[in-house]
């Protein structure tokens, strides 16, 4: 059905839609690993890529935008962990106002400074060259040495370690496990969570930073439902950050797929774009049922608990 | 994960529950209305002395404020079902956005001379049922697989969309459009104005009635209702319930089934006493405007009455003084009024929590 | 200066004062025990005293000194740790993790050095004598296995003060001498060591000073003898004025014919390897055996709430009625109104074409509030109840069953854990009652007095099998050697420095 070039420019662009989603995915793992349910992750991708292009359109640096899109991603996730840890309110309530926030709020932004209730003016974000030209290893080759690739392929081995092998990586697991255990050993569950949570958002932050300078713009509600997909390639995966990884490719790619199909489906065009979601829902359901009793991708088992 | 609930006897050890989390919820409105009015330059009393002329101002704005009510009180009573069974259900989107498709697709192909004795309540009943269909993957996939119902939910909301764009371009739609046929004269709920001329031209119908006596006949039913009283046990402590052999993952289903079809019944609202047919878009927001309802005003039929009315208001004013400020901000509105209620009321609860000492708690496992 | 105290101490929860302006002294090189019935506010004393939880009024003092913040943290960096009752270990670490967490040693980059960590728990190991498998998940560690890594990882915090919450609740009788044996050499090299414990035997061997708790108020301490009389003494100042008549067992008459519970060769996963019982009308059968043998998944397993991988058992679970061993998790729906919990499951019963009959469910309510001796409001609210009530609740429940003849079995498990001694001689009197009635009775429990109070035999379960059918009058020796049947003794358990 495709050519082999068509072929590379396919795997190029799966990669390139992966960072969003894989963004996302890791800010879910930060935050649920420690014991604090993440659904707002749809939330933070949007309200990081406002944030990116308004900044880079105030100051012209990419970097300056990036750096924004994870502060201000960052100081949704404290709210929503404070929130939690420290309010007590269930965290997919606390999601959910979050998540109705930032897509309220994105759009009140946009027209406040730029007389727009659905775009925002172009920006240049990382690349400057065009994506066309030199050949299809090219492409691809270019995607992936592009910074945001880059990144998030370092973010996730670096999540992978840090969770494993260090000491706040072993108070970050414990959390979610056992808030009431941990907090006998004189750790602050707390301040593990909230900084977790944070880090994790500002991840996502990322995500929509890159969402954002990848289409050159901001338009309102661009995250499109990635941050859910995002946080069920966390369940499906059991968690695990890298393994997360390579779900999000697979989501990506289905989301790749759809839009190339879509020139060619016609009638069935509104059918296809469904594919995204349909397979979500396909895959979940397939863990699911796989899994039975608890064990291997279980949930942290103290998700949603407090110390 | 379940908000305290109340029974018909309204029994909750002393305090009076809703209403200091509701009065946290309008404070910080206010709050955030001020600061969002602020930051365009505008005056927040100013605005709001408009939004209340363009509300309840005059009899027209008042009628329009129940018409944006109305699908809001459904769906307040939707979520507020599921809640009481400790579930999210965040499809009413998708679901009502489906069922206008079936009662639209339906009422079109209804004979011209039917009475509306017959077609109303077959169009309702029509608008229930696909409701409660399209909350069937989610209610199935949660009781049988314990899917997270919040993701799946959400799933079908972005599928139901696709969905309905989809049908209508397939042939649901009259040629060139994105709307279904007419209704029938007979289908129609007559409007409000039919009766009180000076809300003419508004688009509230008697509906409205349906939507309060949905949110009267809930706490009704989970006193009186075997299965509904079920489901709300179950929402209190599923281990228990499953202990004493009751029947958990159905009631669960049940309970996402219950929440979709009264979602679905908006549609009576929208298609059946506004439009006359379905288009695509119609109803849209109400999904999630439930949401807020719920959160404001569960546990009590009053409440969440109360709730629809201020957040249709705030809907309607919003277009009042979209000139001024965005309307998008009634949306920010609304997440931080959730918020501000959680906070409140989860309060209430760890206070009363706090009472009970750690003495089973949890076990300690052995090989 | 003693090297932990608690001074005016005060706490309530609700409307329970658990803990009464008490003060208390614990010297190093002693073993104390606190001693008490249950709800006496024990274990509420002494998790103040850990830092563990915020008194309302009071102070806590180490080494002299005000504990302040008062948190967990700052106890532990004083030198204040305790081992709770429910192991404060998370599962799926391993015995090491969980040793250092919140004492982590970093090493380059920021990274874990648990080479370093390894040696110092290594020693500590060899301190209590214990081998411990520091690469295994905690989860697949046994109970025992589990409260030496508790114990180490107190010690790997130099903890001065070592709080212990009823460690032998889950132990055999060898093991509990076993652990006695390494809490001397804690104390003997300077430590503090306090024991919460109701066994009053234990107290009476190892225990050098006792404290009497009664209602949350601090009756007496004093120096233990390790004379016969001891245990008497003991009793009596923790009953105070309350006269201890042993319950009278009655006549019955145990049924002849066919049993009416039967469990044949069942066998689940690794906790039941083929257990074998037969209970006939008006027997009463007492399951005795250390948690985490078997029992829980039997009781499970007999209400049909999980799958058994072969074997029999009959009857179906709609005609056995069951407590469960939780009433918070298990029993009780505790934001619901007594009425609803009493009834919990039988709505059925009292629906006519999907509506239910209020008046009818109100009546039988209240029938059985009264039964338990609770209130006669039924719309109270579970959860302000106290343990007892609660319990007694739900044992109404099961006995409602039994009587009116929808239940032959009745299956109580811990009956009467964490309720006080007026509550448990009522719920011990019921159940009796219900045998005399005619019902097949099975009591789980682990604690042999009650055991031995109420049945007819007492079959002990070990790694999931029947090891000993034994009389009531057995010896605590004799039941203690079946318990143990099929453990591993190997050498490894007995190390010694």
């Amino acid at each position: 059905m495709m050519r082999g070039g068509e072929g590379l420019t396919f795997v190029a662009q799966a990669v390139r839609m992966a960072v969003p989603y894989a963004c996302a995915a890791l800010g879910g793992v930060w935050s649920e690993r420690s014991g604090v349910v993440n659904i707002a992750l749809e939330g933070m991708l949007l309200a990081g890529g406002l944030a990116a292009v308004v900044a880079q359109h105030a100051t012209g640096s990419a970097w300056v935008g990036v750096l924004s899109a994870c502060t201000v991603a960052a100081a949704m996730g404290l709210a929503h962990a404070a929130t939690f840890v420290f309010g007590r309110v269930d965290a997919i309530v606390s999601g959910i106002a979050l998540n109705l926030v930032a897509a309220g709020g994105t759009r009140f932004v946009l027209r406040a400074l730029y007389d727009s209730s659905s775009n925002s003016p172009a920006v240049e974000g990382f690349r400057a060259a065009s994506f066309e030209g030199g050949g299809d290893w090219a492409i691809l080759a270019r995607t992936l040495i592009d910074p945001a690739t880059l990144f998030t392929i370092a973010l996730a081995l670096a999540t992978a370690w840090a969770l494993r092998k260090t000491p706040f990586g072993l108070r970050v697991r414990a959390s979610g496990e056992d808030p009431e255990a941990v907090r006998a050993t004189g750790v602050d569950v707390r301040r593990v969570r909230l900084l977790a949570v944070a880090i994790g958002a500002g991840i996502c932050g990322l995500g929509g930073a890159a969402l954002a300078f990848d289409q050159h713009q901001f338009q309102a509600g661009m995250s499109g439902g990635r941050g859910f997909i995002a946080l069920a390639a966390v369940i499906v995966s059991g968690w695990r950050p890298l393994r997360a990884m390579t779900a999000c490719v697979a989501f990506a790619a289905l989301d790749a797929l759809q839009i190339a199909v879509q020139d060619r489906a016609g009638q069935l065009r509104d059918l296809v774009q469904m594919l995204p979601y349909v397979a979500t829902l396909v895959m979940m359901a397939w863990i699911a049922s796989r899994r039975g009793a608890s064990g291997e991708g279980a949930p942290p088992a103290g998700l949603g608990k407090h110390a | 994960m379940t908000l305290a609930a109340t029974d018909a006897k309204g029994v909750r050890p002393g305090i009076p529950p809703g209403l200091l989390a509701s009065l946290a919820g309008l404070a910080a409105a206010w709050i955030a209305f001020d600061l969002l009015v602020w930051s365009y330059g505008e005056s927040p009393r100013a605005l709001l002395s408009m939004l209340f002329a363009g509300t309840w101002g005059t009899p027209y704005g008042a009628a329009q404020v129940l018409y944006k009510a109305t699908p809001l009180l459904f769906t307040g009573v939707a979520i507020d079902l599921a809640l009481r069974a400790g579930l999210f259900n965040i499809g009413a989107e998708g679901q009502l956005a489906v069922a206008g498709l079936a009662v639209g697709a339906v009422g079109a192909s209804l004979p011209t001379g039917i009475p509306g004795v017959v077609a109303i309540p077959l169009l309702i009943a029509t608008g229930g049922l696909a409701g409660a269909a399209w909350a069937a993957p989610p209610a199935l996939l949660r009781a049988r697989l314990g899917v997270h119902e919040v993701i799946s939910t959400i799933m079908m909301n972005r599928i139901g969309e696709a969905f309905v764009a989809f049908a209508l371009a397939s042939g649901l739609a009259m040629k060139g459009t994105v709307r279904t046929g007419d209704l029938p004269p007979g289908a129609h709920v007559p409007r409000l104005d039919s009766v009180a001329s000076g809300l003419r031209g508004s688009a509230a119908s008697f509906a409205v009635i349906l939507a309060v006596a949905c949110a009267f006949a809930l706490p009704w039913g989970f006193a009186r209702v075997r299965v509904l009283r079920e489901i709300a046990l179950v929402g209190m402590n599923r281990v228990a319930c499953a202990a004493e052999h009751m029947p958990v993952a159905r009631r669960l289903a049940q309970a996402m089934l219950f929440s979709g079809a009264i979602a679905g019944l908006s549609t009576t609202a929208t298609v059946l006493g506004y439009k006359g047919h379905f288009e695509s878009g119609l109803g849209a927001g109400a999904g999630f405007g439930g949401i807020a309802v719920a959160m404001l005003g569960r546990g009590s039929a009053l409440g969440l009455v109360a709730s629809a009315l201020l957040f249709g208001t705030l809907e309607q004013g919003g277009l009042a003084i979209n000139a001024h400020v965005p309307m998008e901000a009634m949306q920010v509105l609304e997440g931080v009024i959730i918020v501000a209620v959680a906070l409140a009321d989860a309060r209430v609860r760890e206070s009363l929590a706090r009472a009970v000492p750690r003495s089973l708690g949890r076990k300690a496992r052995g090989a | 200066m003693p090297a932990l105290e608690v001074h005016e101490v005060d706490k309530r929860f609700g409307a329970v004062h658990a803990v009464k302006r008490a003060s208390l002294a614990f010297e190093r090189g002693r073993i104390h025990a606190v001693v008490g019935e249950n709800g006496a506010g024990k274990s509420t004393l002494l998790r103040i005293a850990a830092g563990l939880l915020v008194p309302d009024e009071g102070e806590t003092r180490v080494d002299g000194r005000k504990l302040a913040p008062h948190t967990p943290a700052e106890a532990l960096s004083r030198g204040v740790a305790m081992v709770q009752q429910h192991f404060a270990l998370v599962d799926v670490l391993t015995a090491l993790e969980n040793v250092v967490l919140g004492r982590e040693p970093r090493g380059k980059w920021g990274g874990l050095d648990l080479g370093a960590a390894r040696a110092k728990a290594e020693a500590v190991a060899r301190e209590i004598g214990a081998s411990i498998a520091w690469d295994a998940r905690v989860a697949t560690l046994g109970i025992g296995e589990r409260q030496r890594v508790e114990i180490a990882r107190a010690l790997y915090r130099d903890a001065r003060v070592v709080i212990l919450d009823e460690p032998t609740a889950v132990l055999t009788p060898g093991e509990a001498s076993s652990l006695y044996a390494t809490l001397r050499r804690l104390a003997d090299a300077g430590r503090a060591v306090v024991v919460v414990t109701h066994k009053l035997d234990e107290v009476r061997d190892f225990a050098d000073v006792a404290t009497v708790m009664r209602r949350g108020a601090i009756v007496e301490t004093r120096d233990v003898t390790r004379s016969g009389d001891e245990v008497r003494s003991l009793a009596r100042a923790i009953m105070g004025n309350e006269s201890v008549a042993p319950l009278e067992r009655g006549s019955r008459t145990i049924g002849g014919g066919e049993p009416v519970l039967v469990l044949r060769d069942v066998r689940m996963g690794r906790a039941v390897r083929g257990v074998s019982l037969e209970v006939r009308a008006g027997e009463i059968v007492g399951i005795a055996g250390v948690e985490g043998n078997g029992q829980r998944e039997i009781v499970r397993a007999i209400a049909q709430l999980d799958a058994i991988d072969s074997g029999s058992i009959s009857p179906a679970a709609d005609v056995i009625a069951i407590v469960h061993e939780d009433r918070h998790q298990e029993g009780l729906v505790l934001d619901a109104p007594i009425r609803d919990n009493v009834l919990l499951g039988e709505l059925a019963r009292f629906a006519r074409y999907g509506l239910l009959d209020a008046d009818a469910m109100d009546r039988e309510a209240r029938a059985r509030s009264a039964r338990a001796q609770g209130p006669d409001d039924v719309t109270i609210v579970a959860r302000t109840l106290s343990g007892g009530n609660q319990q007694k609740l739900v044992v109404a429940r099961a006995i409602a069953r039994v009587e009116e003849g929808h239940a032959r079995v009745l299956l109580v498990a811990h009956p009467t854990r964490g309720v006080d001694l007026a509550a448990s001689r009522a719920i011990h009197a019921e159940i009796l009652a219900a045998a005399g009635r005619g019902a097949a009775v099975v009591v789980v429990s682990a604690d042999l007095h009650e055991l031995r109070a109420l049945s007819d035999r007492i079959v002990v379960l070990a790694r999931g099998r029947v090891s000993a059918q034994l009389p009531p009058d057995a010896t605590d020796d004799v039941i203690g050697q079946a318990m143990l049947a099929g453990h591993d003794l190997s050498p490894r358990e007995e190390a010694r420095p």
